[in-house]
């Protein structure tokens, strides 16, 4: 079976140099389209495991949460749109799994108002069934409110200022978990899964003014940015695109579609950079005969 | 499998199938399928407006607790739509600048104090050759790096001379920077695409194998 | 008048939230202040997202008052949002369909059209990407092969297949790319870039408080 699979990899990559030429020697960029999506779906029918090594921020993100005392108080926030949720659900989920194995009172909450809150109470809810957690005692979604500046630094002296009601309407003084979390005093860690700007305004309102311990989940788009955060120890831990989300998968050990995700990230990037690679022979080759004919 | 479960499953695959036609040719199922995607996400605000601000933030606040007031930002956020009369847009600005005059008080102090001077504090390295050859020479990259990245981007004065040369060495640096974010970004669509793609294979094919299984 | 009274808002809309960085909120009356100002502003902020909607709604309406080019597919458009709106503002106690709760139309319209068009039109960028790395990216002078050799390097480095590749070169390869690349220069260009853009961001809210930057107020 493993020598069946190996050819069948063998195969796919020579199907793919073949579009590849196809798609230089008739210019067609539909030919790369083609070779793309051979390259996903083919794992994704025939999976292969491989090894995911864990990076340095992610081991340190999972630490600083397993340090957290059993029944801490952790703010979750679902600060990203529908359309990067192939890298952030599988943070979320993983991280409520780790929070709720815990025992961590979990409060969501979203900036993003598209989508932000429906996706929070459809992943809070299916995990938190899963460890027959109870709403308003273990868990309490927020919901969504306008203007993220004014939230986050709102939630500093007051959140029954900024929500007074959670997502559903009920007010939050008749929820029992809320009755002793009145800011940011009262919560013990933030894990904001973004994929946006907004970890900068957590960093710089939320950490810097009240002290709060900040650990990120964020798109490989924004992840090389937040090094620099990292470095000055303003983030406790982050996690980067559908590699970080694997990494979380692979150490709360409950590997989910992030971890089954790598093979074909791996295919597709080994055939980009076999794609850039063949691009720039092709135009160097076309540069030295030009330079050879004008001479 | 219910059939409404079915339904669903197959709903969500026509419409991302028919998004993804546009990459053979651009056809009547992706212009009607992104006309309705456009139409659902105005949509949505209108229900999130009306939900999360005006019956969570001002009616159930106003009437169960008495916070009669809040009907002044009610007032101050309907002059917005002012904004699409010619002769009376100007009655918008009362608004927005309450909006913006807010948030840039709180960046002014939040920019300087939360990402100005912990990031400074932070490139002060030591440059002290005992500290080991490989601390040392990651501590000269960042410093090297940060001051030469500041000067390449400041343009008020002609790069030349010896600012010309730093602004050269920052370059090299920002394009090893930006050669890691392609990287990183090459990741992260890629990755949204096998989201995709596994929806489509595990549940769509999947749901006609359970119908024919 | 039309714009003095703005300005004079906005400095005292901001000035508020300067001093009260300085106040304890439990203690001082000026800290007090600060949870109502912001639970106003969120308030008003939540009015400026139904702009857009406002704007969708009289162009497409427009457009198939005129029958301009596609005005069919306009209608579908104008189908869409008040399908998602009108049950959404419908109080869930007429049925449990209406509101926006879990297991209403909102909701359902939201997770089952939405959300995944919303991801497949993203998902959609990956087929340019690769399309743009075989066609494009060339190296054409030394900083543009630095930043595509870095690029190949990291595409590798952060993949488990491309990891056991660059084992292989030298046993501490991905620490030395994790340490020098990711953590060394990565992070150093990014720290300038925060660095300069803080700074930026700090004086454009000094300008905007003080009066002198007037742009958002429009004409």
């Amino acid at each position: 079976m493993n020598i069946l699979l190996i050819l069948a990899y063998v195969l796919l990559f020579l199907a793919g140099a073949f579009l590849l030429y196809m798609a230089f020697r008739t210019d067609d960029r539909r030919f790369i389209y083609l070779s793309v999506a051979f390259y996903v779906i083919f794992p994704v029918l025939v999976t292969l495991r491989l090894p995911t090594s864990i990076s340095p921020e992610a081991k340190q993100l999972y630490d600083a949460v397993e340090a957290l005392p059993d029944s801490s108080t952790v703010l979750l926030t679902f600060d990203y749109y529908p359309s990067t949720l192939a890298e952030t659900e599988p943070m979320s989920r993983a991280a409520l799994k780790h929070l709720f194995r815990k025992n961590c009172k979990v409060l969501t909450m979203t900036t993003v108002p598209l989508g932000g809150p429906s996706i929070a109470e459809r992943v809070t809810r299916e995990i938190a069934g899963q460890y027959g957690k109870i709403y308003g005692i273990d868990y309490v979604n927020l919901g969504y409110k306008a203007n993220y500046v004014a939230v986050l630094k709102g939630m500093g002296s007051s959140i029954e200022a900024i929500y007074p009601t959670d997502n559903s309407g009920t007010p939050l003084s008749q929820i029992p978990m809320m009755k002793h979390i009145e800011n940011y005093s009262n919560i013990d860690f933030i894990f904001a899964v973004s994929d946006n700007a907004i970890v900068d305004y957590w960093i710089s309102i939320v950490h810097a003014q009240y002290g709060k311990r900040v650990g990120a989940g964020v798109t490989a788009v924004s992840a090389p940015q937040y090094f620099a955060y990292l470095d000055a120890g303003q983030l406790a831990g982050m996690l980067g695109g559908m590699k970080g989300a694997a990494e979380y998968e692979m150490l709360v050990k409950q590997p989910g579609s992030a971890v089954k995700g790598m093979t074909a990230q791996s295919l597709v990037h080994l055939f980009i950079v076999f794609s850039v690679i063949a691009g720039n022979a092709t135009y160097l080759a076309k540069r030295k005969r030009r330079g050879g004919e004008k001479a | 499998m219910s059939i409404i479960e079915f339904l669903q499953i197959w709903i969500i695959a026509f419409f991302t199938l028919s998004l993804f036609s546009f990459l053979y040719r651009d056809n009547p199922f992706y212009r009607l399928a992104e006309h309705i995607f456009a139409g659902l996400s105005a949509g949505y605000y209108v229900g999130l407006v009306w939900n999360s601000v005006i019956i969570q933030q001002m009616i159930d606040p106003m009437f169960d607790n008495g916070r009669w007031w809040l009907i002044f930002p009610g007032f101050l956020g309907v002059l917005m739509f002012s904004r699409f009369s010619r002769n009376y847009s100007w009655i918008s600005r009362l608004s927005l600048a309450f909006v913006m005059g807010n948030t840039a008080g709180i960046f002014l102090l939040s920019e300087l104090h939360g990402k100005v001077l912990p990031q400074m504090q932070s490139t002060m390295l030591s440059l002290n050759p005992g500290q080991g050859f490989a601390k040392f020479i990651l501590a000269l990259v960042v410093v090297v790096g940060v001051l030469s990245t500041l000067i390449y981007f400041y343009f008020s004065k002609e790069h030349r001379g010896a600012l010309g040369g730093i602004a050269r060495i920052g370059i090299w640096f920002i394009m090893v920077s930006f050669g890691a974010h392609f990287g990183y970004t090459v990741m992260a669509r890629i990755s949204l695409l096998i989201g995709q793609v596994q929806f489509l294979i595990n549940d769509w094919l999947g749901s006609l194998i359970k119908i024919f299984a | 008048m039309k714009t003095t009274v703005p300005i004079i808002t906005a400095f005292l809309s901001g000035l508020v939230m300067l001093l009260v960085f300085f106040f304890n909120p439990e203690k001082s009356a000026i800290g007090r202040l600060e949870p109502e100002v912001l639970s106003w502003v969120t308030i008003v902020g939540g009015f400026t997202l139904l702009l857009g909607v406002v704007s969708i709604v009289r162009v497409n309406y427009g457009a198939v008052k005129r029958r301009k080019e596609g005005w069919k597919y306009k209608i579908a458009t104008l189908i869409s949002v008040f399908a998602m709106a009108v049950p959404a503002v419908i109080s869930p106690r007429v049925s449990p369909l209406f509101g926006t709760a879990p297991g209403s139309i909102y909701d359902w319209l939201f997770n089952n059209l939405d959300a995944p068009m919303m991801s497949t039109m993203f998902a959609m960028l990956s087929f340019y990407i690769a399309s743009a790395a075989f066609r494009a990216f060339r190296a054409r002078n030394a900083e543009a092969t630095l930043l595509l050799l870095t690029a190949v390097t990291v595409m590798l480095w952060r993949i488990p297949m491309g990891e056991i590749m660059l084992v292989k070169i030298h046993h501490s390869l991905p620490e030395i790319i994790n340490s020098y690349i990711m953590n060394g220069a990565n992070m150093a260009v990014q720290r300038g870039i925060i660095i300069g853009a803080a700074l930026g961001a700090a004086a454009m809210s000094l300008r905007i408080m003080l009066g002198i930057e007037r742009t958002y107020m429009g004409k």
